[in-house]
């Protein structure tokens, strides 16, 4: 029988001295390994922001937790490393026993005590940091909505489809959560003034609030520069908020799996300086006119007969969609009043322009003519569509559809054009 | 009957037909022996974990060859192997295949075997019902991979199958019916092993094996069980619910009837945050009995361990919503569930320094085995600081959903889990299969299987901080995730290489067994007392039940501390050691009655989905099942007690249905006699 609490194993100064030593040095090490992996061109990289929110989020909690679990890593791995290389035998010979500890009660204590102030640190940084994602101080902006100036409680509804992003803009009747949560049924929004997507178009230097909600399935909405994620539960209204020091576009990435096309439903924000905004405003609140080119016409009808059980185009086919009624299992298509105002389409996975700024006429054809082989959709005949059905269109069509297409909405600044291409 | 080392009773076994006419049910009661057929009808826990290990191993290859299509996928930017649909579906299965398909049925296998022989029992407290777990999860295993036949595809929704997107409106092959109804029947098996075993560590436990004196890999999976009882009925609610909204068109999570889709959330996770311990607890149980065996020290803090693995077992009903932070559940539950989650952290890190302070001072000799129960702490030291990273709900907010988890997960789950449940195969195989694996070898599949593992794992730490969303089939050049992507599938054929190393080792040291020196029953040099018996494990375990005097009870009984506080051999193995001929134990006889029953249950599954006759006939073969099992004797009263072999898996375990021993130290002739079985014995004898 053995002796229980004989003495404990002491531990040796100069050997714990030799751990701390190791220890920074390994830190370094993994830091460089972290720094060196995320330092590439990422735009979705989570380790740099590029609005004080997500740069709050990020020093106040990603670095000190980061800092923390890295400190008793390296701690952990240079004793355990230190333990093998002091301790390790070839074999077992029969004389050659250790002595026989069974624990040490002040030592256990001691570093259970330990564990629970690392972990009470890391609660404080979590509780100082929660205010950061959560909580808003969004200021009015003003806005002038037909040369009516509103003082805009700067929010945007944005509502996950699959597999798409739709965002919405009310400005002179503004609806905010509290009105959203009363309504509780995202299919039956009220309407809003700007209805875009894909592209959520927003001041710089101003907080955001965000409304995410969703249709179908849950989505979760995530730009990283700007902010981390909130996901988009359907019925459920949560809020959120972003905000972008600089003009420039920020990428996002669905990250709820939400079906079939979950990789390829992607969003961005372009942030825009006041002035851009305003005027950014005062286009997409206009209403789509009918064209003067003949085969615009063409494509317009083409467009009344077949797009519009799903699209709409505010100003030209209000009536014929509202009779329609959307064959989508969300309720809802893009609203493509300013199709050509946006350089994504087809859920933010393809580029509306070329580089050089225009018109991307074979992706857009090559969409309409099978929209499946662009990206995996889900459309059995009889069933609800989920992503756009192959509608069998002549060339004829599409090319009068995409004549048509073209005159909806104008093109961005060159800028974005560049900067929003994405990489397929 | 009373049977001991001294006085082995012989009973001359008449000879009998081995399969005897029965009056009850349809089928002969089998008797037990070596054929295939004892097999399908056997309730010795040691054979019944050997087809769960065996099981388990080989859906492990299936989820392993899914995680190789994966990642053959994302090997490059626009990969083609797969498309969405077919992703989507293989990356589901790789989930579900790995946690309820491998990784719980394998820790079911060293339940299975090493509770009964570790607390000094002749086999768990119901035997019948244990094969019936074992009938009822491999039914279920069986049920749930035919959907890629018969289902029109495997489940597509991931294995945490949110809702709605798991509705038939989102989802409408039957790959998720499947899923919901599969889960059922294996949560069903889980469920019922639970009882059982919390039972036999309660009420089987050998004379003087106080709860505080039991080996730790037992005390882990009784924690383990317990985890199970309580979060199966949860999941199994959620997936009757879902069930019924998928066949039977229940709006219980439907948005449009004023559902909330986080219900689903809510309830998965009460159930799936547990599960994470139900999977890591066993490794941790493996790894303290592997690291003080070679670093030749007691395990240091043993109530330490004991408590914290207690200290989790609760707390993890306290953290489920961490997987739901950015789920717009509100900032107050945010913080709550955050500060539950880093506090888990502490019992869990104790449990690391602990490991570490019984390898402080010791002698490490690093086999094969001792290898990977060192690598488990290191790895899940990664996994856990991980997971502390996003224990910090606003950090999280960048992080969930990413790769970043994908890492954290298979840090804790391969590194901690898979390493773990390695380390107790290399360490337990020569007990079960009576020749140990070849360190050479085992050198080989260790290495491989370590670099793999980092290799495919470490980099979607950075792709995930990176952006990369998790679950997503393809991914575009140009976002800086082309490198890393490509290291990870290399990885990952580094760990089939390594799986592949494993299986040429099974199969080179089984070839070459007989030209090597038998490993006895002790190889190691161990602790507990499964050591003190022969190798492989004699159909009745022990020939005298062990009285026991305090923990690690075989090595005391080899080893003294003199009074210098030295280490002193006071008997060698072969003195201190059970022979295993004991002859004439009685042991329950075996029944086919389980296997019947489990093969009812997937017939009701197909049945819901496809006609509903085939529900009736499958419930039929249940009722009839039960029914017979009812009237079925716990002990066959013609069977043969005494077809002794000296062979080792031979057919039935022991013990009847009821409690054993309680903690109090019995007296060694009267051990026996304290077990119920002595009584069917006696009878037997008569």
């Amino acid at each position: 029988m053995t002796a229980v609490g004989e003495d404990p194993v002491k531990p040796r100064p100069g050997a714990v001295r030799g751990l701390f030593r190791s220890a920074g040095a390994a830190l370094a090490a993994l830091v460089g390994l972290i720094v060196s992996g995320c330092a590439a061109d990422a735009e979705l990289d989570t380790f740099v922001p590029q609005g004080p929110i997500a740069e709050e989020l990020h020093s106040r909690a990603v670095v000190p937790v980061f800092a923390i679990a890295g400190v008793v890593f390296v701690g952990i791995t240079v004793a355990m490393v230190w333990l093998i290389w002091r301790h390790r035998v070839k074999s077992h010979s029969d004389g050659d026993w250790p002595r026989q500890t069974h624990g040490h009660v002040p030592l256990e204590i001691g570093w259970t005590v330990g564990f629970l102030l690392t972990m009470a640190a890391v609660a404080v940084i979590m509780l100082v940091a929660l205010p950061t994602v959560d909580g808003t101080e969004a200021n009015a902006v003003a806005v002038d909505v037909d040369g009516r100036e509103v003082m805009w409680e700067p929010t945007v509804v944005v509502v996950g489809n699959q597999w798409w992003w739709e965002f919405r803009y009310y400005l002179s009747d503004q609806v905010d959560l509290a009105a959203l949560r009363e309504i509780g049924d995202a299919q039956a929004l009220p309407p809003a003034d700007i209805v875009t997507s894909g592209q959520m178009v927003i001041p710089t230097g101003e907080e955001i609030e965000l409304v995410v909600t969703a249709r179908d399935v849950i989505h979760s909405f995530w730009i990283p520069a700007l902010n981390g994620k909130r996901d988009a539960v359907p019925n459920r209204f949560s809020p959120w908020k972003i905000e972008a020091s600089d003009p420039g576009v920020y990428f996002g990435q669905c990250t709820e799996f939400c079906g079939l096309s979950h990789s390829r439903m992607r969003m961005q924000v372009v942030a825009l300086d006041p002035v851009d905004f305003q005027a950014w405003v005062d286009r997409t609140i206009q209403d789509a006119a009918v064209p003067a080119d003949a085969a615009a016409r063409r494509g317009m009808d083409t467009f009344a007969g077949i797009c519009t059980s799903c699209h709409l185009v505010e100003g030209v086919n209000d009536e014929t969609y509202a009779a329609n009624g959307a064959d989508q299992a969300s309720g809802a298509a893009p609203n493509l009043t300013h199709f050509m105002s946006r350089t994504t389409f087809a859920g933010g996975f393809l580029n509306t322009y070329n580089p050089d700024g225009s018109l991307n006429r074979a992706e857009l054809e090559a969409w309409l003519r099978n929209p499946d082989g662009m990206k995996a959709n889900y459309t059995v005949p009889g069933e609800q569509f989920r992503g756009m059905p192959d509608l069998d269109l002549s060339e004829q069509q599409i090319d009068d559809l995409v004549a048509y297409l073209a005159t909806l909405g104008r093109p961005p600044a060159g800028w974005v054009i560049e900067a929003t291409e994405v990489l397929e | 009957m009373t049977v001991t080392a001294d006085a082995p009773l012989e009973l001359e076994a008449p000879p009998q037909p081995r399969y005897a006419e029965r009056p009850l049910g349809v089928l002969t009661r089998p008797q037990g022996g070596r054929g295939w057929r004892d097999w399908l009808s056997t309730v010795d826990h040691k054979r019944i974990g050997i087809m769960y290990g065996t099981a388990a191993m080989f859906f492990f290859l299936v989820g392993g060859v899914e995680a190789l299509l994966l990642r053959l996928q994302l090997a490059a930017p626009d990969g083609s192997v797969l498309g969405a649909d077919v992703y989507n579906q293989v990356y589901t299965m790789h989930g579900v295949t790995m946690v309820f398909l491998f990784i719980m049925p394998l820790a079911a296998a060293f339940a299975n075997y090493f509770i009964p022989l570790q607390i000094g029992a002749r086999d768990v407290a119901f035997p019948r019902l244990n094969a019936l777990s074992f009938w009822i999860w491999l039914s279920g295993a069986i049920f749930l991979n035919t959907a890629w036949i018969v289902g029109g595809g495997g489940a597509d929704c991931g294995w945490f199958c949110y809702t709605p997107n798991s509705g038939v409106a989102f989802s409408p092959s039957h790959g998720v019916d499947f899923y919901a109804i599969g889960l059922q029947i294996l949560g069903l098996a889980s469920l019922i092993s639970a009882i059982n075993l919390i039972v036999t560590c309660l009420n089987m436990r050998a004379p003087g094996m106080t709860l505080m004196r039991m080996p730790v890999l037992t005390w882990m999976l009784l924690i383990t069980q317990f985890l199970l009882l309580f979060a199966l009925p949860v999941i199994t609610v959620a997936l009757f619910l879902l069930m019924f909204a998928r066949l039977f068109g229940a709006p219980f999570f439907d948005p449009a009837a004023g559902a909330d889709p986080l219900l689903w959330q809510h309830l998965f996770w009460i159930f799936g945050h547990p599960e994470v311990y139900i999977i890591i607890l066993p490794a941790f149980g493996v790894v303290s009995e592997v690291i003080p065996t070679f670093s030749r020290k007691p395990l240091f803090g043993y109530e330490f361990m004991i408590f914290s693995g207690i200290a989790i077992g609760f707390m993890g009903w306290g953290v489920w919503a961490h997987h739901m932070f950015v789920s717009g559940i509100g900032p107050i539950s945010v913080a709550a569930f955050s500060l539950s989650t880093m506090f888990i952290a502490v019992p869990t890190g104790v449990k690391i320094l602990n490991w570490l302070a019984t390898m402080w001072g010791g002698r490490l000799r690093f086999t094969v085995a001792m290898k990977f129960a060192v690598a488990t702490v290191a790895m899940f030291t990664i996994g856990g600081l991980s997971g502390v990273t996003h224990s910090v709900a606003p950090a999280d907010t960048q992080q969930t959903d990413t790769y970043y988890i994908v890492a954290h997960f298979h840090y804790v789950i391969f590194g901690g889990g898979v390493i773990g449940l390695f380390a107790g195969l290399y360490f337990w195989w020569p007990k079960v299969w009576g020749y140990m694996l070849d360190e050479r070898l085992g050198n080989w599949n260790f290495w491989l299987m370590l670099i793999g593992f980092n290799l495919t794992f470490g980099p979607m730490h950075i792709l995930g901080l990176q952006g990369m969303s998790r679950r997503i089939d393809t991914y575009a050049a140009g976002y800086g995730f082309e490198l890393w992507n490509m290291v990870a599938t290399v990885g990952a054929f580094l760990i089939a290489l390594s799986m592949l190393v494993f299986m040429v080792n099974v199969w080179k040291s089984r070839r070459t067994a007989a030209s090597r020196p038998a490993p006895g029953p002790d190889p190691w040099d161990a602790r507990s007392l499964e050591w003190s018996i022969p190798s492989p494990v004699p159909e009745h375990n022990f020939d005298e039940v062990p009285v026991v005097r305090g923990r690690d009870e075989w090595w005391h009984r080899k080893y003294g501390i003199d009074d210098d506080g030295q280490v002193v051999r006071v008997a060698t193995v072969e003195e201190a050691a059970q022979r295993g001929d004991a002859v004439g134990v009685h042991l329950p006889s075996p029944s086919f009655w389980p296997l019947a029953m489990a093969v009812g249950l997937p017939l009701i599954g197909y049945g819901l989905i496809f006609n509903l006759w085939l529900a009736v006939i499958g419930a039929l073969i249940v009722i009839a099942s039960l029914y017979s099992w009812a009237f079925e004797p716990v002990d066959d009263p013609d069977a043969d007690h005494g077809h002794g072999h000296d062979e080792g898996h031979d057919g039935g375990g022991e013990s009847g249905d009821g409690p054993g021993p309680d903690d109090a130290v019995g007296e060694v002739e009267t051990a026996e006699t304290d077990e119920p079985a002595a009584v069917g014995a006696s009878e037997g004898q008569s």
